[in-house]
């Protein structure tokens, strides 16, 4: 294991060195894999290691970014800590859809179901409150500063999206060798087998949903600081939640490296269709290549990426 | 000539020794001063447009005219100030999603864009303007209608389109020229408007001038519904119980089609349709699908003037590119940002961005297809003569004449029709 | 609050509920029997609609005759997609069957786009404009004829199913999928043909639209959402409860908007599906879990 802890090492210093190199776009597009490999993670720990599917974290997104925009633009309050608040909130709206889901026994398709209706609610509602700007949005004040997580180059944003990837990483790593990751596996891989032993399952997949939720609502005060506007159509999506999970499924659910190799072999490939297809304006064909993208992907690597990865070099990694 | 000045190692020595013979020469005779700092070929410029998602009849319409008008510009010779620089325009789409048009405007400049163009709906707009705030490249709004976009001081930020304040001023001055003219008494009014960012802060700018305004009528019913609904019979029925004299719209494309069939449909009387400002009333689309249906509706938007001869130009050839399309609110706008940009770059002669965001500021164009006067720019960045006109569909044989400008007078090319004939007495 | 109004919404509710039921009819018989949620079921819907435009245009058949070409057509697409696409992922976790369904809705939806382009389209039907009073409501005929047409294509499937060979193979495939490929059934032409029939009945259901409203290609999305509302509503694989949960939510959303404002009468359908599956995840007329 040393091995592999020394490759990530490695990968990481030259990540963290790569602004040197590179111009804005190219940071920007960095930031879009980091953001979104974050998101996936937090995603991940729901749902690859309990195995509810949520296609509804758009959600948390939307309460963290809306949360912490009003908290700076009513009380001056600075982002970094109205993230946390944004968290929290966002907490405990997952702790309730988690209890409502978990406690009523809703599985596979039907707990999909019931975070889209959730999701969804929650997006009309913020589309209605004038204190969100309702329909047009929150557009907000361009004031660079540390304090204001608002800067004018895009260096800060990479470092902090950098940062909030490693945090992930470390949380779903730490996770996975607690005693609670055990059990979520567990919950995942047979729930009846693991509440026949004892384990309280109701527990275990609150932990994770309340977790997911918080770390999910930081990322979206990240995001609106960056794009400097907030709109239900945009942070609390279905869209947006699809995007969410499209890059840890594909990297590999339930892995601590899949949602950030799924957010590369993404993120690279969809941007570059982009540019290339829009200069020929025919509209619509990168979109229609990016589905195709997707299926493949899902046909090659049935289970994601890493199993696969894995597989591979696991002899390289783990002296036998 | 100058090519050959910019670079001496392409060529040999005796080519470069008769050319700067001649050209000594010539300066000698003409006194005409050689250019020595090295000339820019091209000039690149970036236009982030909604391509794909919502609304990408608008945004295919509005890369369109932008590509129509720097593709004129380079035929008549290009900026001339610059030497005859050629523009080079960047296609980007946003697909209405703020992230990408963030990303397209970084990659735009990463090309080389000295300026962007753009893009139509406020929030990427938004995105685009603080882009280009923190990089300090100059952003031409070509479309976009929110107020807030200017009012956050930035100074990279130009927009042509007349923001929502200069739409309620004109309605009301045409409204009360109605009024006044027809002889009419309207009591009862519905507001409807689609909940989109667009739809429900036009709806809400003019409740908010009625009631400003204390016009003798009262607004008995206002009506919103969502974005991309397919079925509008209950808002209808709605609107039909509350009996309104007449009904003030807010819509995007598809509503306004299914609104004036239920109309028929359900036989809702009323003295006319004025719309505050609002898509769907104007199309070609529109005007060929519903035929009879979409005539002697009132729309009060920036479109263009039909006595200019630029637009007159403009349209001509754009009617034989794309057959069945006409220039309207949105693309001659459209058309109006890359000229803004051209003219700003021959009067800064260069590329600089600092430069050329000086020059856009002095601003004050006037040989655009619209409505309205010269484009001039406020601190703010508002263009400050914007202005709207007052169109009404008209019977036509031809399809592509149907819409016209009814007032102000000075750019009216038909009187208006006010009461209409109701939609089921059309034959 | 007007009574003539109360009643006049719900009309146009419940007539409005036939089409939902025949779009929710489609999304019921492919999940029942192949445990697939078809994320592209209001994608494939626009596809048809404008499918059914084009014949308009070109051949000047109006869609309540080009719908049996249409619904045959989507047969055919719809059988394609299975065999291609949907059937190597029917043993893959959820979670890879999602994305790819959300591939394929990201496919159908934007190759509409690049076909037919980003405009409203909705020409001139025959019989669009027209209505009749009956007693103090306005029935809207478009809209009588699609439910009339709806109803008839529901109970065409569920004979269908009932009564033939086929239908009864697929009945039998969705029950016990291991049984049946034991006993030899020819199970992926099956479901081939179960996602055929799925997809002509949302592209019928397609045709009957076109009169009622414009065709854009980005509609969909908010289809597939309320077919999903209504199969959980009518209970999943079941497809008398996919008929009479559209019918329940036609109404519902159309009577939602006297009391909400219009915007919010999407909360109505979301509120219902959370209610349902919380205390009645079987949907009203139950079915295999």
């Amino acid at each position: 294991m040393k091995r592999l802890y020394l490759i990530l090492g490695l990968i990481l210093a030259v990540l963290l060195a790569l602004p040197g190199v590179l111009n804005n776009y190219w940071m920007e597009i960095f930031i879009l894999i980091f953001f979104y490999a974050y998101l996936g993670q937090c995603w991940n720990i729901l749902t690859g290691y309990t195995g509810n599917i949520s296609l509804g974290h758009a959600l948390y997104v939307g309460i963290g970014a809306y949360t912490a925009t009003r908290l700076a633009m009513v009380f001056g309050l600075s982002p970094w800590l109205g993230m946390l608040v944004g968290g929290l909130f966002a907490t405990g709206v997952g702790l309730v859809i988690g209890f409502l889901g978990f406690r009523f026994g809703l599985r596979g398709v039907y707990f999909v179901l019931i975070t889209i209706s959730f999701a969804e609610i929650g997006r009309l509602i913020a589309l209605h409150l004038e204190s969100l700007g309702s329909f047009m949005g929150l557009f907000i004040d361009f004031n660079p500063g540390f304090l204001n997580m608002q800067f004018r180059g895009n260096l800060p944003y990479y470092y902090i999206s950098l940062g909030l990837l490693v945090f992930s990483l470390i949380v779903v790593r730490t996770l996975e060798l607690s005693k609670t990751g055990r059990y979520l596996v567990a919950i995942r891989e047979d729930e009846e087998a693991a509440e026949s032993l004892g384990v309280n399952t109701l527990k275990y997949k609150m932990v994770a949903i309340g977790l997911s939720a918080f770390m999910t609502a930081l990322g979206g005060t990240f995001d609106a600081n960056r794009i400097f506007h907030l709109s239900p159509d945009r942070v609390m999506s279905m869209g947006l939640s699809i995007e969410i999970i499209l890059r840890p499924i594909i990297g590999g659910m339930g892995t601590v490296l899949g949602p950030v190799v799924g957010s590369f072999l993404i993120t690279l490939p969809a941007e570059w269709t982009r540019a290339f297809f829009s200069e020929m304006g025919r509209p619509g064909l990168h979109m229609v290549i990016y589905g195709f993208v997707l299926i493949l992907a899902v046909f090659f690597f049935p289970r994601g990426i890493m199993p696969l990865l894995t597989r591979k070099l696991r002899p390289f990694f783990i002296k036998e | 000539m100058k090519e050959d000045q910019v670079k001496p190692q392409g060529i040999d020595r005796r080519t470069f020794l008769k050319t700067s013979a001649v050209v000594g020469a010539v300066t000698a005779i003409t006194g005409f001063p050689t250019i020595v700092r090295s000339q820019p070929k091209e000039i690149v410029i970036g236009s982030i447009q909604p391509v794909t998602g919502p609304i990408p009849d608008i945004g295919i319409g509005m890369q369109r005219t932008n590509r129509m008008a720097v593709d004129d510009i380079n035929a008549r010779g290009g900026i001339k100030s610059l030497g005859g620089a050629k523009i080079k325009l960047l296609l980007g789409d946003h697909g209405a999603k703020e992230e990408v048009a963030r990303a397209e405007a970084e990659r735009f400049i990463k090309d080389g864009a000295v300026c962007l163009v753009g893009p139509f709906l406020s929030g990427p707009a938004m995105a685009i303007a603080t882009l280009a705030e923190q990089r300090n490249i100059p952003f031409v709004i070509d479309v976009a209608a929110m107020d807030a976009i200017t009012a956050k001081g930035y100074k990279n930020v130009f927009r042509c389109f007349p923001k929502t304040e200069l739409f309620m001023v004109s309605i009301g001055k045409f409204l009360d020229q109605i009024i006044q003219e027809k002889k009419v008494t309207i009591k009862k009014i519905v507001v409807s408007n689609v909940g989109d960012a667009f739809g429900r802060s036009q709806g809400a700018a003019f409740i908010k001038l009625v009631k400003d305004k204390k016009y003798p009528f009262e607004i008995v019913d206002h009506i919103e519904y969502p974005l991309g609904v397919k079925d509008l019979s209950a808002e209808v029925a709605k609107i039909k119980a509350a009996k309104p004299d007449v009904l003030f719209p807010v819509t995007r494309t598809g509503d306004s089609k299914l609104l004036l069939r239920e109309l028929y449909k359900q036989r809702v009387e009323l003295m006319g349709i004025i719309s505050p400002g609002s898509p769907g009333w104007y199309e070609p689309e529109h005007i060929r699908d519903l035929d009879k249906l979409a005539y002697y509706v009132l729309n009060n938007v920036p479109w263009v003037n039909p006595k200019s001869p630029v637009f007159q130009d403009v349209n001509k050839r754009f009617e034989k590119m794309y057959p069945g399309q006409y220039l309207d609110t949105n693309t001659g706008w459209g058309y109006v940002g890359v000229q803004v940009i051209a003219d700003a770059l021959e009067r800064a002669k260069s590329t600089d961005p600092a430069a050329l965001r000086e020059a856009l500021r002095k601003t004050n164009f006037k040989d655009h297809p619209m409505v309205g006067g010269p484009v001039v720019f406020d601190e703010k960045g508002d263009n400050i003569n914007a202005t709207t006109a007052l169109i009404q569909v008209l019977p036509d044989k031809n399809l592509d004449d149907r819409v016209k400008v009814v007032l102000p007078k000075e750019f009216a090319v038909a009187p208006y029709v006010f009461p209409w004939k109701q939609l089921w007495d059309r034959g | 609050m007007d009574p003539f109004l109360v009643l006049q919404l719900a009309l146009q509710g419940f007539l409005m509920g036939g089409v939902y039921g025949l779009i929710a009819l489609g999304l019921s018989l492919i999940f029942g029997v192949m445990k697939v949620i078809n994320f592209a079921h209001g994608e494939m819907m626009v596809f048809a609609m404008f499918l059914s435009i084009t014949l308009l245009l070109w051949g000047g058949l109006d869609p309540y005759l080009s719908l049996v070409i249409v619904a045959a057509v989507m047969f055919g697409v719809g059988y394609a997609v299975q065999r291609v696409f949907v059937n190597r992922i029917l043993d893959l976790p959820e979670a890879m069957q999602v994305l790819v369904l959300v591939g394929l809705g990201i496919i159908f939806e934007n190759g509409t786009l690049m076909i037919w382009g980003g405009s409203d389209l909705s020409p001139k039907t025959s019989l669009a404009l027209s209505s009749f009073r009956w007693g103090p409501v306005t029935v809207d005929v478009p809209r009588l004829i699609a439910f009339i047409l709806a109803i008839v294509i529901t109970l065409l499937v569920l004979l269908f199913l009932k009564k033939t060979n086929i239908g009864k193979s697929i009945r039998a495939a969705a029950d016990n999928r291991y049984g049946a490929l034991i006993i030899g059934v020819h199970i992926n032409r099956l479901y081939g043909i179960c996602f055929g029939i799925g997809a002509a009945c949302v592209g019928a259901a397609g045709a009957l639209l076109v009169p009622l409203m414009p065709a854009k290609a980005t509609m969909g999305a908010p289809y597939t959402m309320i077919s999903f509302v209504i199969v959980i509503l009518g209970g999943m694989g079941s497809l008398i409860g996919a008929l009479i949960g559209g019918l329940i939510i036609g109404v519902a959303e159309s009577l939602g908007t006297v009391f909400l404002p219009s915007s919010m009468k999407q909360v109505v359908s979301f509120t219902i599906m959370i209610v349902i599956l919380l205390f009645k995840p079987q949907g009203l007329f139950g079915g295999r879990g």
